[in-house]
This record gives structure tokens, sequence and C-alpha cells, in this order.
């Protein structure tokens, strides 16, 4: 089993401005386990994301453990992918070689990875946009490449830091469900940030409510799959739990 | 009004086709200007000639051979100084731009010695290497040297860091983040300072000749003056300027408009 676990995890940095120690993440503790979709919900600054750039291995922590799979993680790696609120396609590649870039890195030969690419460009009904430049794409599809470039590569844990921030309302709704739709189909093992408590609660199997660095509280979400919005706005279950996120979110 | 929008829009579409025309034009009425000064014989002749002996100097010198030979060596001086700048600045520019510690021990060096501009280093040379081409090479690498460092330095630092945390992400060791986000990600930079440093290098070039050198278009003119030749100094100021102009708007900006487009930096 791969699972993720973070052990009393913690973070403090020093301000060179105020002159002190300021603890980013104190003492949390979350397991993830294989297969499951955990969504972590805060008010912004509550640590989120500072907890996903050390599961990334981009800061190091200063307290507690990261774990997957039982073993410690220092530093980036590709069985942790990651997806970002800013995208970060590379421009100078065409969506293909973008997403066959973790293939690449492995060594996988050009024809191969190139099947890879477009298996997974068509799980996102990108399949037409193969030999574009990120350039030439909406938001709302650039991120669809970012998310198959992570799956592409098969990690044990896809790290999803506010990924669909940035893109309007619609087309954020949109690939929400596309997302729920391709979990269901691959499984794979999810922590998603966002500050958005309606997405946590659509797409998570269980959502972890962050305040001030600590964890406030985690809430089982039960909803049936598959989930879409013109449903779930509708159902009463999804509102008493959206309702039940939103307060804790808001008193923390 | 009217005939003037058609003549307008007429225009648009010749220069659309034959992208030359719009380069050419421009300069119908600065030629003219210069025609009716010089047959109005407000000036002497002989102390400013017009457009026609312009250009019966360049057909003379032309077949003299000597125009193609001095042009050959100006511009293999020019091309061999930049060839050896980007081969020094692209590394040095990289190695700035991404260790903090080149960064400190490099940057108040460079920008010291950038202050000390390519002419100011002549005297000290002169008596190092002599009036020669090891001189004038120098002067060239000097000048062509800090815009691509610096540009390469500005283009490492402004490639997003998310690339390359995603590049990590995927698999990709240090090294190949290098080389395949830093570099290509400096790319449009690069070209940016190379076109910047050939500018340079091309004005260093000529005044360089023009004391230094046994040939070259710096050096036709110097030469020209001694003989008070006022025809073949013109030519040398139009040929420099014609040069220039193709090599910059016909290489060396689509080359940096392609790069900075595909990137997705340039929007228009």
């Amino acid at each position: 089993m791969k699972t993720l676990s973070l052990k009393n995890l913690a973070k403090t940095y020093f301000d060179p401005y105020a002159g002190s120690h300021v603890n980013a993440v104190h003492d949390v503790s979350i397991d993830v386990e294989q297969g499951e979709f955990v969504s972590v919900v805060g008010p912004s600054g509550c640590g989120k994301t500072t907890i996903l750039n050390m599961i990334a291995g981009f800061i190091p922590y200063t307290g507690g453990e990261i774990l997957l799979d039982g073993k410690p993680v220092r530093g980036p790696g590709p069985e942790r992918g990651v997806v970002f609120q800013s995208f970060a396609l590379f421009p100078w590649k065409t969506v293909l070689d973008n997403v066959g870039f973790g293939p690449k890195m492995r060594g996988v030969p050009k024809a191969e990875r190139d099947r890879i690419a477009r298996e997974y460009l068509a799980l996102a009904g990108l399949s037409h946009a193969a030999h574009r430049y990120p350039n030439e794409l909406s938001g709302g599809m650039q991120q669809r490449v970012g998310v198959v470039r992570a799956l592409a590569n098969n990690p044990d844990v896809l790290l999803m830091d506010e990924p669909f921030a940035s893109v309007d309302a619609q087309t954020r709704m949109t690939l929400q469900e596309e997302l729920t739709r391709i979990w269901q189909e691959r499984k794979p093992t999810v922590l998603f940030i966002t500050h958005d408590v309606a997405e946590a609660v659509f797409l998570a199997n269980r959502v972890v409510v962050l305040s001030k660095g600590r964890v406030l509280d985690q809430i089982e979400i039960d909803l049936p799959r598959p989930r879409v919005w013109d449903d779930l706005v509708k159902d009463d279950r999804f509102k008493q739990l959206s309702a039940r996120v939103l307060q804790m979110v808001r008193a923390a | 009004m009217n005939v003037l929008l058609q003549f307008w829009s007429g225009y648009a579409r010749m220069t659309r086709r034959w992208p030359a025309l719009a380069a050419i034009v421009p300069f119908i009425p600065v030629v003219a200007l210069w025609s009716a000064v010089a047959a109005a014989g407000i000036f002497p002749r002989a102390f400013f000639p017009g457009p026609v002996d312009v250009v019966n100097s360049f057909f003379t010198l032309i077949y003299k051979g000597i125009l193609p030979d001095y042009l050959g060596d100006s511009l293999i001086r020019l091309f061999t100084g930049a060839a050896v700048g980007m081969a020094l600045g692209i590394p040095l520019g990289v190695l700035i731009g991404t260790s903090r510690w080149a960064h400190r021990v490099c940057w108040p060096i460079l920008l010291f010695f950038q202050a000390i501009g390519d002419i100011a280093w002549l005297p000290i040379l002169l008596i190092w290497f002599g009036f020669g081409l090891t001189t004038m090479t120098f002067v060239i690498v000097y000048t062509v040297l800090f815009p691509v460092v610096l540009n390469a330095v500005l283009g490492v630092e402004s490639v997003p860091r998310d690339l390359a945390r995603a590049a990590r992400s995927l698999g990709a060791s240090p090294a190949r983040v290098l080389w395949e986000v830093t570099l290509p990600g400096a790319l449009p930079n690069i070209i940016t300072g190379l076109r910047n440093g050939l500018g340079y290098g091309w004005r260093a070039l000529i005044a360089v000749e023009m004391i230094v050198g046994t040939s070259g278009i710096g050096f036709m003119m110097f030469d020209a003056r001694r003989a008070g030749s006022t025809v073949e100094i013109l030519l040398g100021m139009i040929i420099l300027g014609l040069l220039w102009y193709i090599v910059d708007a016909w290489i060396l900006a689509p080359l940096e408009r392609a790069t900075g487009q595909r990137w997705g930096l340039v929007t228009s």
C-alpha cells in the first residue's frame, strides 16, 4: 500500500524583517490512503500551500516526518506528481511533449512516450491539441494538460495546489467534474489543496480543515459517485456537508 | 481625403506583398532632400557630394576590389568577436543567473568593467598587443560580452520558478532542469542580448578600425579623410547603416520575435 503520512509535520522559518521565528505549520498529522482523494481546505495563510510544497520536496520541513509508503521523503521526486495553480507547462514544448516529459526523464524511448502521452491526452479529451503549444490553449485546456502531464508519469500520489483557482467559474465546474471522472477511472491517490469549500467537498472522500497551521477537523464525504454539479447543487447531503465545512473555515 | 485613404490602403497592400518596400520608402524624402541640398550648390561639391557621386564611388570601389575586401574584413572581425563573446557570455550569464554565490562574486565585478567602455581599453591594449587583430578582437569580444551576460542573467532569473519545480517533480535531475528548462526559458533574452551586443560591437569595431586598422570599413573612412575624399566617407557611413539594417531587421529581429512568440512572451 502506497500511503502518504504526515506525522507531526512542522515548518518554522526565520523572518528577517520581524527578526523572529514564525511557525507556518505546527504539528500537522494527515494520512492519505492509496486511492483516496483528500482535500485540504482553509483560509489563506493557514499553511496549506506550505504543506504541499514540503510534501513535493520544494521546501524543507523543520519538524516531524513525511512518509510515502513508510519511507521518509526529501527533495522533489517523480513519485510525487504536482499540479500547479500557474499550470507550469513548458511553453517551448508542444502539448504532446509536455505530457511526455516525465517518461522522457525516465528514459522512455520517443515512440513509447508519445503513445503514453496520447493515451493520457485522450483521457482528458485533448487528442486534437497534441501538436499545439501551451500559449495557443485556453486556461482550462492548459490545466487539463497540467493534470494529465502529472498523471502520465504514474506517480504514487498526486499533489494539486489550487489547480482550478485561475480559470473562470464555468470552466472550473467542468474541470472538477472531469477530475472526479478521471479519479474514478484511475483511482490515483490525491491530495488537493483549495480555499474553495464547495470544491473541496465536491471532489473528495475526506476534507481536512486547516487553521493557523493546525488540523482543525477531518470530515468524511460520503456522497455517491459519479458526482455532477447539476445534481449536487440540489442535494441536501452536499449542502449540509458544505455548510459544516464552511462554518469551520470561517470560524478558523 | 478620399484620395489619401486610397493611397494609404494601396501602400499598405504593397508593403504586405513586398515587405522590403516598407524599409525603402521612408528614405525617399531623405535622399531627395540630400540631392536638393547638394544640387543647390550651397556647399562646395568636394565638401558636400550628392547621392549620385556616392553611388559612383560605390561602383568604383567595388570595381577596384577595395570595398568587398574591406567589408569582408569588418564582417569577419565582427562575427568572430561575436562568436567568442557568446561562447564566454552565455555560460557566464547562466552561471550567474543560477548560482547565488556566483552572482554575489561576479556581479559587482561585471558592473565595474561594464563602466569601462570598449574604447577606454584601447590605450592599454595598444601597449600590450600593438596595432593589430588581437586588439580589435579584444574590443569586439568585450563589447559583445556584457549585453549577452546581463541579458542571459535576466533570462535565467525570469524563468518562472514553478517550471523548474514541475520538471523536478516529473523526475528531472538538476542538470536536466538546466538543459530542458533554464536554457530554453532564457533563450529569448539571450537573443535580445546578442542583438544588442552585435549592435554595440558593430559600432565599436568601426571606431577601433579607425584607430588600429589597416583594413575594414572604419579604416576606409578614416583613410578617405586623409585623402580628403568626402564621397568615400559618406559611402562608408551609408554602408554601416545599410548593413546593420539588413542584419538586424532581416535576421536578428525575426529570430527574437520567433522565440518570444513561441514562448508566449510576446503577445502581439
